[in-house]
């Protein structure tokens, strides 16, 4: 006997001096100051130890988790060379029928386009002639697009400053971003969202504005319904409704949030300013500017979407584009505007001609002053642009638009030769600083959306943290207890065995550096319950033996024997659970399905090996005429 | 110490009963699905937006509800009083789950938590980011995807099993197994409905985990009844499986009770997180117990007698 136990010694020797080594790290890291910590990574040696750790879950350390989704439909439409109402027409209906069903975009698409019978080649004729060239090409350009999307999302977050942010591909069109620890998520979030496309459009004068606005007022004349709407999108919100369920205004937008009071006395009498000047009504005078008060927006913006003033506007060649964000314009005035601008149709410059993009204080003496600014350096290419848009245009404005929204419309003074400019028009520092970042880490070829989001503030991930932990050790105590009192000296030995099986998970998870989440702690705290049970299931057959009559030392053999096969019977279809929730689980439930995994797997060489080795070694060596079980 | 002494229990002769009970069960928590129009899902699978946040003291949820009648988001008006709001683990946070919406405003979840703040502002933690205790924010076409892989994922899961037990054992078994679990998973299902709890993504991890101890549970006692099948021969399959159940008692007990602990100990203090989650684990051990004895078992002596 004791000839076949010393391999076993040494096998359970090295598998616990490996847990040792693999959790050191941790252990170390957890009791560390944090003045150690701060003097560490300034000496680059904290990387290696934290590199070796149990990594913490977004969940238990806070922190941003947000899927982003390239907008194809956009790009294809994008690319087309000439685009007219017929093309647009299949790219949204493959765009909604393909999200609807859940299936490609391309193959909608090519699907619609062969049932429309449309010669894709009078869009795309720099991709080649026939419909299968087309698409092929299409769709690298869309593979080639989520590429260099990933690309530029990583060199932006690279200079963010966050600790170990992930950026992964997930499937074709898709790309996950997990940042930890971030503080101000919506900063983060604008930080990814942002296109970056930076233009330059000059501002229509004064004359032309006031005749598009007069040529829109008169389309949009007279529409009832359009009043009576515009009058519920803009009255004040403290008129409360009164939720009969009746809902008018839906019919004409398709807006299911407005109810409509029809009974409210108010309602009777049209404002007569939206039946006879629907668009101008919406419009106030700010200085400078013409301007949208904060509340008006909503409206103003579905007025925008309709289509008498889309051919309108597309006739007149021009656009209306909203400043960035609203300003008071009486100091301390609870009325906040947007400014808005009447633009061309088609920016003077546009895109990647950045060379150099900083933010900064404006400097003294300047318009600036104090102000947070960025300053831009164009590429040669961009500068002659500038210069000759610049030189041509002087007393004119022109404005700097980025992402559809515009920063600032300043009247140009003079010909700006070097492709130097400013953007004003920040809340504070960090805006700029983030808009420097984008601006340097160059445009999105493809607009993305958020398609999912999800934040822990840290205050909850503290929260869990403490009581998953808690939660643990309650209830490993008291299974520890529990199989002490009902198996004596045989419950000692299954109490060591299942301390290690923790402590051998956790050395796996460090090594593995898999990710610790809260339904991870929860796949620890089964762990313990099940994994005991290999044990109850020994112990059982062992007293069973016993009773038999069997000796101490047979009984054990014969107990072991017989329980293996159920043992591993049982836990392989845990196992097979664990694997398929793995495979197709998100983040946290990930984690839970690795612990529940190698928790099982970990405890069928605990509760078997350790133990079977334990109780050989006691028997062995004495002849036992009653087993303490 | 010993729980159980040597039992002779006629467990087979109950199943009738326990057929009925079964039965009940699955029928009340069908009926609940049917009312219901299905199980209430979060927006893992339906989509849509959840804010949590946190005041100092506790807050009255009718006040919250009341002032988010009216919302106006750059002049678009909301009313969230009839969306579900609720406290969330403790009376000082508060949880409002939106939604998805057709034009939703930009930064519309920040938005809402501003709003919240407005409510009780002398109630906000001294640390604006401590306000904010977690978003969810679900895009319908992610939660139409999350829920087909969930129920890939159970399918799948079912089906491995399936071939795994017919190996090992015989296909009959498998059936028995399958049935048993398939019983526990839609008892569980219909708890959730009658008690209104939603299913997210970590009650399907929950389902799962179900599944594999309800299968431990009912293997333990199928290795038995395989063993005494040899040992016993020309007895009826309804006295080995008695014998077996019987046999294997004190370890269906004991094994039961400590995983029955861990979960109810998750259950009390591991948070509301996860709440949900160790309210079905604790469901599925109570019912993946019952049902190796009740469910499983007389399935194969059915089997049995027509194969």
């Amino acid at each position: 006997m004791q000839k076949s136990l010393t391999p076993r010694y040494l096998i359970i020797g090295i598998i616990l001096a490996w847990a040792i080594y693999a959790l050191q790290p941790t252990w170390e890291y957890e009791n560390m100051s944090e003045e150690k910590k701060e003097e560490l990574r300034t000496s680059g040696e904290l990387e290696k130890t934290e590199s070796r750790i149990i990594r913490q879950g977004l969940d238990l350390k806070g922190g941003m988790y947000i899927v982003l989704e390239a907008d194809i439909p956009m790009l294809v439409s994008n690319l087309a060379s000439i685009k007219d109402d017929r093309l647009e027409n299949l790219i949204n209906d493959a765009k909604d029928r393909s999200s609807g069903q859940n299936q490609d975009f391309f193959s909608v698409f090519e699907e619609n386009v062969k049932t429309d019978g449309i010669k894709l080649s009078r869009y795309y004729h720099e991709y080649g002639a026939s419909l299968e060239q087309i698409m092929t090409a299409l769709n690298d350009e869309a593979d080639d697009a989520i590429n260099r999307v990933l690309e530029i999302l990583q060199n932006r977050v690279d200079q963010f400053g966050v600790s170990e942010p992930t950026i992964q591909k997930q499937g074709n069109h898709r790309i996950v971003v997990e940042l930890a620890g971030i503080q101000d998520s919506e900063r983060a979030r604008a930080l990814l969202q942002s296109t970056a496309l930076l233009e330059f459009y000059l501002v229509k004068n004064i004359a032309v504005t006031n005749e598009v606005i007069t040529q829109l007022d008169n389309a949009l004349k007279g529409d009832e319904t359009l009043a009576s709407t515009l009058k519920q999108d803009t009255k004040k919100t403290d008129e409360s409704n009164k939720d009969d369920g009746s809902t008018t205004v839906s019919e004409l937008f398709g807006d299911t949030e407005t109810i409509v009071d029809e009974s409210t006395e108010k309602e009777n009498t049209v404002d007569d300013i939206f039946l006879e000047a629907p668009f101008s009504g919406l419009l106030s005078a700010i200085p400078g500017d013409m301007g949208i008060e904060e509340k008006n927006l909503y409206a103003f913006k579905k007025l925008l979407d309709r289509e008498e003033v889309r051919s309108t506007l597309e006739n007149a060649n021009g656009q209306f584009l909203l400043s960035q964000q609203s300003e008071a314009v009486v100091t301390n005035a609870p009325e906040k505007y947007y400014r808005l601008y009447y633009l061309e149709k088609r920016p003077e410059l546009t895109g990647g001609i950045v060379d150099e993009a900083r933010a900064d204080l404006g400097s003294l003496g300047g318009g600036s002053a104090g102000q947070p600014v960025v300053s831009l350096a164009m590429n040669s290419e961009g500068s002659r642009t500038w210069s000759r848009v610049t030189g041509a245009n002087v007393g004119e404005r022109i404005a700097i638009v980025l992402d559809q929204k515009v920063h600032m419309a300043p009247s140009i003074r003079e010909k700006i030769p070097g492709g130097r400019t400013q953007i004003e028009g920040f809340a504070d520092l960090n805006e700029a600083k983030d808009l420097a970042i984008i601006l340097r880490a160059g445009a999105l070829p493809a607009p993305v959306n958020i398609i999912e989001e999800r934040i822990v503030g840290p205050s909850l991930g503290a929260d869990s943290i403490s009581q998953g932990t808690q939660a643990v050790l309650i209830g490993l105590a008291s299974v520890l207890l529990f199989m002490l009192v009902y198996y004596k000296l045989a419950g000692t030995v299954a109490d060591f065995a299942l301390i290690w099986n923790i402590l051998l998970v956790l050395a796996v998870l460090a090594s593995l550096q898999a990710t610790l989440t809260l339904p991870g702690i929860a796949g620890l705290i089964l762990t313990v319950g099940m994994s005991i049970d290999a044990n109850v299931i020994i112990f059982e057959r062992i007293r069973e033996e016993l009773r038999k009559g069997k000796t101490p030392k047979a009984a054990i053999d014969s107990g072991y024997d017989r329980a293996l096969t159920t043992i591993i019977d049982a836990n392989v279809t845990t196992l097979i659970a664990s694997l398929v929730l793995y495979q197709f689980g998100t983040g946290p439930i990930k984690g839970f399905a690795t612990v529940l995994f190698w928790g099982i797997l970990i405890s069928m060489f605990t509760a078997v090996f350790i133990t079977r080795t334990i109780f050989n070694a006691y028997v062995s060596n004495r002849t036992l005429t009653k087993l303490s079980i | 110490m010993r729980i159980v002494r040597d039992t002779h229990i006629d467990f087979m002769s109950k199943t009738f009963i326990a057929g009925c009970l079964s039965a009940l069960l699955i029928i009340i928590g069908a009926a609940s699905l049917i009312i219901n129009g299905g199980p209430k899902l979060s927006i893992d699978f339906k989509g849509g937006t959840m804010v949590a946040v946190n005041f100092t003291e506790p807050v009255d949820i009718n006040k919250i509800r009341s002032a988010l009648a009216e919302v106006s988001i750059d002049g678009q008006n909301f009313d969230f009083s009839t969306e579900e709001i609720k406290h969330f683990g403790d009376e000082t946070n508060v949880a409002i789950r939106i939604a998805s919406l057709d034009n939703e405003p930009p930064r519309f979840a920040n938005r809402v938590a501003e709003k919240l703040a407005t409510v009780y502002p002398e109630l906000l933690p001294e640390e604006r980011t401590d306000f904010i205790l977690s978003i969810d924010k679900v895009g319908p076409k992610v939660g139409a995807e999350l829920s087909g892989d969930a129920i890939l994922a159970m399918l799948y899961a079912l089906g491995f099993i399936l071939v795994y037990i017919s190996i090992r054992f015989e296909f009959k078994y498998a059936v028995g197994a399958i049935a048993a679990l398939t019983h526990d998973v839609l008892i569980t299902l219909g708890v959730f409905s009658v008690l209104g709890y939603e299913i997210s993504l970590a009650v399907i991890a929950a389902f799962l985990t179900i599944v594999g101890y309800s299968l431990n549970d009912t293997i333990v006692i199928f290795d038995r009844v395989r063993e005494n099948v040899k040992a016993l021969k020309g007895a009826s399959m309804e006295s080995v499986i008695n014998q077996s159940i019987n046999e294997s008692l004190s370890r269906t007990i004991i094994t039961s009770l400590t995983t029955f602990l861990v979960v109810l100990i998750l259950f009390l203090v591991g948070g509301e997180v996860i709440h949900t989650f160790s309210f079905a684990m604790i469901v599925g051990v109570i019912i993946g117990t019952y049902s190796s004895i009740f469910v499983a078992s007389p399935v194969v002596i059915k089997m049995d007698k027509t194969s």
